[in-house]
């Protein structure tokens, strides 16, 4: 069966602990051609949307499950929120959980609203990424 | 009325812009850096097959690009508090060296407190490719510098 409306509140695992590292932070910092100096040195913090990449790994949970039969050469990123209780920093350990929010089916399409909660190893909340995917269901040949 | 506890930023004050060219080096270095190979933004053949008019860039470079208005005005970049935005267009990155210039542009939209919310712009070739893009940051009591460059 594919994604319906009733797959709203899906929850998944939380993802495997993601150590944020000062080399990570600079590459990706460099990646956006970014020279802040907040984001180089011993204790870097990392650029807000470093947030995306650990989430990652819980979208893949969402993408990769089974039962929805979702495909990523479908989707369309649609919108992206942060909410940033405080930034990331070099040291954290960061914890990815993602929840299905909302399921809107569209003629030919699927709207899928999550939220990604991420929180350090105490559960404490760091950063909550809400996104919204175009998924173009399969047209059959 | 407007309300101005943060002194010399109110709402309409516009931030220094951003010009940035987006080639494939950078799709690639960005991809590396977050993780994110989807083929759509290094294969031709493959972005053509899954029906775009050529290699894209990565919604979140665009995104993460955007954001340096911000944050090379706010200096301290964990000052963010909020960001948001809707991605309207692909940025089409073509293979040579030029790439695609991405135009960044950004002004207050409201104040409270020390809470400002700043709308952002992003134009690429004539066409937004950002809606509703928005940051909001705590700028407790400094002022920023009025001109940051980097």
């Amino acid at each position: 069966m594919a994604i319906t409306e009733g797959h709203a509140g899906r929850r998944y695992p939380p993802c495997d602990p993601y150590q944020v590292s000062a080399a990570k932070i600079t590459e990706f910092a460099t990646a956006l051609g970014d020279d802040n100096s907040r984001y180089r040195g011993d204790s870097p913090i990392a650029p807000p949307t470093f947030a995306a990449v650990i989430s990652a790994p819980a979208w893949d949970q969402l993408f990769g499950d089974p039962e929805l039969e979702l495909s990523l050469d479908r989707v369309v990123h649609a919108d992206q929120r942060y909410t940033f209780l405080r930034p990331l920093r070099a040291g954290d350990v960061v914890i990815a959980t993602l929840v299905v929010d909302k399921v809107r089916i569209r003629a030919g399409s699927e709207l899928v609203s999550a939220t990604v909660d991420l929180t350090d190893r105490d559960t404490e909340p760091i950063c909550t990424a809400q996104a919204t995917f175009l998924h173009a269901r399969e047209v059959p040949a | 009325m407007k309300a101005t506890v943060v002194e010399g930023v109110e709402v309409g004050t516009k931030l220094p812009a951003l010009a940035v060219r987006f080639t494939r080096e950078r799709l690639v270095r960005y991809a590396g850096a977050a993780t994110d190979f989807n083929p759509i933004h290094y294969s031709e053949h493959f972005a053509r097959r899954v029906g775009l008019p050529g290699v894209i860039a990565h919604g979140m470079l665009t995104m993460g690009t955007a954001l340096r208005v911000v944050t090379n005005w706010v200096g301290d970049p964990g000052r963010v508090t909020s960001y948001f935005v809707r991605f309207t267009r692909p940025v089409v990155v073509p293979d040579d060296e030029d790439g695609v210039e991405v135009q960044f542009s950004a002004s207050v939209a409201a104040v409270e407190g020390s809470l400002v919310t700043v709308s952002i712009e992003a134009m690429c070739d004539g066409q937004k490719v950002l809606g509703a893009a928005r940051a909001e940051v705590d700028l407790g009591m400094r002022v920023p510098p009025l001109d940051h460059e980097g």
